[in-house]
């Protein structure tokens, strides 16, 4: 394994860094206040390129390696105080995009990809349901072929991008007698009939990424909307949060580093007792812990990234990956408010934004509980 | 070129092993729908997945990972031996 990154790669994730530094924080505390979406920080980063790194150059993309993406995405989080864009930006990429890349039909992917890389559609994940979250698969939603079309009935709660989404990739069963088996996927776009979204989540952190319900009722698709094979709905799934297990939390790292930096500088600065309190064991300990946990956290990021550039399936290692920057960033944004004291606990300095934004990260994409439920199984317990 | 039957062998041994313990291998035939009846479910597929590539230095795409391929012991039986 090389972790080294090329000139060229520096080049990349440095402009990425000054895009998101100069034009993604303004206004920011505003947005999260309202709970508000930045349309224009998500075009912005599209032009950059960010939305397609890992596409090919034919469907719009910047045909990227996974280590390259990671990498990248990691100086966006640094620089891009907006977790909540960069949230929706991953949901966009690891579950409408990748799914699209490797499930769909040349004339699916030539349709929408390079209309999701260029930022013009927004896509979406439909998979949880009011009664299915971790156990994803007894979902209830159902399709049925009428002729040349699907008919879809049921709805889905807590759908990343849900109120912008131009569309949705949409897990139904076509036989729940079936089981898991019985689950396909297919593409709904916007303005299907019987497709409606209903109310806007007030959630507690990532406030700037839309998140809301939809319903299905009678909602017709048609038959080339269907992602894969009958069916592949487990598969297809699978695929989607392996990805995004493996990538999802790449800005984390970068808002590690960037809570670490802050953290340092205050610790430098701030004088108790007649002395910086960075001098200060018990301060200097939480300190190097976050340290500990953000370069943990990196190695995991890039080898399962790596190891997927090798060809491997990295179940066992987006897992992980996931498990650890979650619940590593929860532990910095704390430690980090910890050592800023009161300064820490106001608005006005983020952190308490930073850590209501991380807890997030323990429950999507697989709750901490289910990433060791899955990795205790893999590994044959 | 890869005996079919001692990388079946060698497959349906694991699977017995991991995913049915005590039962009778003679149950466990080509043609028996293990995805259908839940013997491989999601993770189950995923653990299989992991041991084929390290046993047989083989690597799959992610739409090869489903019931379509992986449904029954020869289906698994005739992925693998396509990659060696």
């Amino acid at each position: 394994m090389d972790f080294a990154w090329s000139a060229e790669q520096k080049e990349l994730r440095q402009g990425i860094l000054e895009m998101a530094r100069g034009s993604l924080n303004d206004g920011l505390r505003e947005r999260d206040e309202r709970g508000e979406f930045n349309r224009e920080g998500w075009q912005k980063c599209a032009e950059a390129g960010i939305h397609g790194l890992p596409m090919p150059a034919e469907y719009g993309g910047l045909g990227l390696d996974a280590l390259t993406t990671v990498g990248v995405l990691e100086r966006l989080g640094y620089g891009c105080h907006d977790n909540g864009l960069v949230f929706s930006i991953n949901a966009h990429m690891w579950t409408v995009e990748m799914p699209l890349l490797h499930f769909g039909s040349d004339e699916q992917k030539k349709r929408w990809l390079p209309r999701l890389c260029s930022g013009e559609l927004i896509g979406g994940n439909a998979m949880t349901e009011p009664a299915s979250g971790s156990d994803a698969y007894s979902l209830a939603t159902s399709a049925e072929k009428r002729g040349d079309r699907y008919v879809l009935n049921g709805n889905k709660v807590f759908i990343t991008n849900g109120s912008v989404a131009d569309l949705l990739v949409v897990y139904a069963t076509l036989d729940p007698s079936k089981g898991a088996s019985g689950i396909s996927a297919f593409v709904v776009e916007k303005g299907s009939p019987g497709f409606s979204v209903v109310g806007e989540a007030d959630k507690m952190g990532i406030r700037t990424s839309p998140m809301a319900d939809i319903f299905f009722d009678d909602c017709e698709v048609p038959v080339e909307n269907r992602l894969g094979a009958e069916g592949d709905g487990v598969a297809l799934f699978t695929h989607s949060m392996t990805w995004e297990r493996a990538c999802i939390l790449a800005s984390a790292v970068g808002a590690m580093d960037r809570l670490l930096e802050t953290t340092i500088r205050y610790a430098k600065t701030r004088e108790q007792f007649g002395q910086r309190i960075g001098k200060f064991q018990m301060v200097g300990s939480k300190i190097v812990d976050m340290k500990l946990r953000v370069e943990t956290a990196r190695g995991l990021l890039y080898r399962a990234a790596w190891l997927r550039d090798q060809g491997r399936s990295i179940f066992i290692d987006a897992a992980l990956a996931k498990l650890h920057i979650s619940e590593s960033w929860v532990r910095c944004a704390e430690d980090a408010l910890q050592i800023h004291g009161g300064y820490g606990y106001m608005r006005e300095t983020e952190i308490e934004r930073e850590l209501r934004d991380a807890l997030g990260s323990r429950i999507y994409s697989g709750t901490s509980e289910i990433q060791r439920v899955l990795i205790a199984s893999l590994l044959g317990l | 070129m890869a005996d079919p039957n001692a990388v079946k062998s060698t497959i349906k041994n694991y699977i017995l092993e991991e995913f049915l313990p005590g039962e009778d291998p003679d149950e466990l035939t080509d043609s028996v729908e293990m995805m259908t009846l839940g013997i491989l479910d999601s993770v189950s597929v995923m653990q299989l997945v992991t041991f084929l590539e390290e046993q047989f230095d083989v690597t799959f795409e992610a739409n090869e990972v489903g019931a379509e391929h992986m449904n029954t012991l020869e289906e698994i039986t005739k992925l693998v031996c396509s990659k060696l």
